[in-house]
This record gives structure tokens, C-alpha cells and sequence, in this order.
């Protein structure tokens, strides 16, 4: 089961927005990804992975522009909202994960075990990161992207799945193993 | 609807037929030939505004506070 080998596909979003619930839904339907567990193994803030590669820190790579994309040609990554800032020109397919604002806050507070002091100001800066990002998104010709909703994707599996399933235009991967990688039981930051 | 003129792509989109007629007044003798060549230029100008928006909207001192969370999260060196 391949993707297109002439695109760079990534997994994105604002940290603890969901990126990791998705490359697990992309994994468990045979869509190749590519992560490393070596450095950052699952632990009880990500019990089934991160699915990151260089331990997270695949942000300092692409700040110093030493990320061999080419190496990952067809092949699904995950790089959070802020190293998309600095992808170099190429060719794009991005799942980018949007999630409630105060769940997020909430898992950066649980990630760091520590009450964020100052989370006004913690939430206007992440909302305005996360508009920058999707405006540069949108504004590349070397991208197409799909707009995920974490919390709508829980409610409603099938539904988004299914967009996910056209957007990667294949039907070579198993839809029901995606359906079914979700685990409501990890929805842990829920807010009303 | 999506048609081809001169290599490119365009599509019909639909707006209240007396806006249409306030905006056929108001590009009387501005150089613009249609409907169509003025409602695209003001929609690029919106966009761009927006686009440009957001980029400023993003200070050094955002950057800083998100690298500051990223370090803490583990997400940076």
C-alpha cells in the first residue's frame, strides 16, 4: 500500500492538538508513516506514542534546515504547527488537527505538570500561531491541505475518517481499522 | 460551474442582482471591464489583507513565548 512518491505528506496542528491521535488512525489503516520511539517513548500524556521522529524535536531540524524530506517522499510525518513555518518549497499533502483552545491549555498544563500562571495570555498567543500557520498554509501553492476537528472527529468517527480517506486518495487502506484506532477512552481533556 | 479562458480556470459564483447593479454604476469609467474583473480584484485585496493581517498579528514576542512553551513541552531544543 503506497502514497504518492512525488509528495511530502505531514500530520500537523498546535501540540496536544490531536496530531498523534491521527498518525495513529493513518497507521492502524495501513497509510505509511514514519516515527521513532527511541527518544520519546508513550508515557501516561501520550499512551500510544507520539509518533514523532528525532525524539519531538523535529522542529530544530527544519529551523536549520537539515530535515531530509526527500528521505520521506510518500510517507506520512508528523511536524507540529510551528515547523510548518519553516517547510522548505516542495510538494504537500497536510492533515492539519484543530481542537478545543481550553483542552489544549489544559493538556500543556497536564504535559509540563505545572499550572500555566499566565494562560491568557498562553491561549491569545497559540490562537494567533495557529491563524498564522493555516494562512501560510493556505497561502502556498505547494500545499493542500485538510482541516481535521479533534473534538468532531470523537463525536462523529466515521464522518471524518471518511475525509480523511478521500483526501488521501487511495483505496488501497483499510477504512475500518481507521475507524476503529480510535480510543474515546484517551479523550481526557474534555470540555462541554 | 468551472470554465477554461486563456489557460486559465473560473468559476461562476452568485451575488444579489441589485448589488450587482450598484457595482455596474460604481466601475462606470474606472477601467474596469466587467462585473467579474472588479468583484475579483476586491476579493484579492480582502484576502491579501487578511494574509497580511496575521502575519503581524504574530510578533517576535508571540514567537518567543511559543518557543518558551515548545522547550517546556519537550517539542524544542
Amino acid at each position: 500500500m503506497t502514497l504518492d512518491k512525488n509528495i511530502n505528506y505531514i500530520v500537523s496542528g498546535l501540540e496536544r492538538s490531536g496530531t498523534s491521535m491521527l498518525m495513529q488512525i493513518l497507521s492502524a489503516g495501513g497509510v505509511p508513516t514514519s516515527f521513532d520511539t527511541s527518544t520519546r517513548p508513550p508515557d501516561e500524556n501520550n499512551p500510544k506514542g507520539y509518533y514523532e521522529l528525532a525524539g519531538g524535536k523535529i522542529i530544530n531540524k527544519l529551523m536549520e534546515a537539515t530535515f531530509p524530506f526527500q528521505k520521506y517522499e510518500g510517507i506520512f510525518i508528523k511536524i507540529t504547527a510551528y515547523g510548518l513555518k519553516y517547510l522548505p518549497p516542495r510538494n504537500y499533502k497536510i492533515i492539519y488537527s484543530e481542537r478545543n483552545i481550553e483542552e489544549i491549555l489544559d493538556s500543556m498544563e497536564k504535559m509540563t505538570k505545572k499550572k500555566d500562571i499566565n494562560r491568557e495570555e498562553t491561549r491569545e498567543t497559540f490562537i494567533k500561531l495557529n491563524e498564522m500557520i493555516k494562512d501560510k498554509i493556505n497561502k502556498r501553492e505547494d500545499i493542500v491541505a485538510l482541516y481535521i476537528n479533534y473534538n468532531k472527529t470523537l463525536e462523529n468517527p466515521k464522518e471524518n475518517i471518511k475525509k480523511i480517506y478521500d483526501f488521501i486518495d487511495s483505496s488501497d487502506f483499510n477504512f475500518k481499522n481507521m475507524i476503529e484506532a480510535i480510543d474515546k477512552n484517551l479523550y481526557r481533556q474534555r470540555r462541554k | 460551474m468551472t470554465e477554461e479562458k486563456d489557460g486559465k480556470k473560473y468559476t461562476t459564483i452568485s451575488i444579489p442582482t441589485p448589488l450587482a447593479d450598484k457595482i455596474k454604476k460604481r466601475i462606470e469609467g474606472t477601467g474596469f471591464t466587467s462585473l467579474s474583473s472588479y468583484v475579483t480584484y476586491v476579493l484579492r485585496e480582502v484576502i491579501s489583507g487578511m494574509e497580511e493581517d496575521s502575519e503581524e498579528a504574530f510578533s517576535k514576542e508571540d514567537e518567543e513565548k511559543v518557543k518558551d512553551r515548545l522547550r517546556a513541552l519537550g517539542y524544542l531544543d
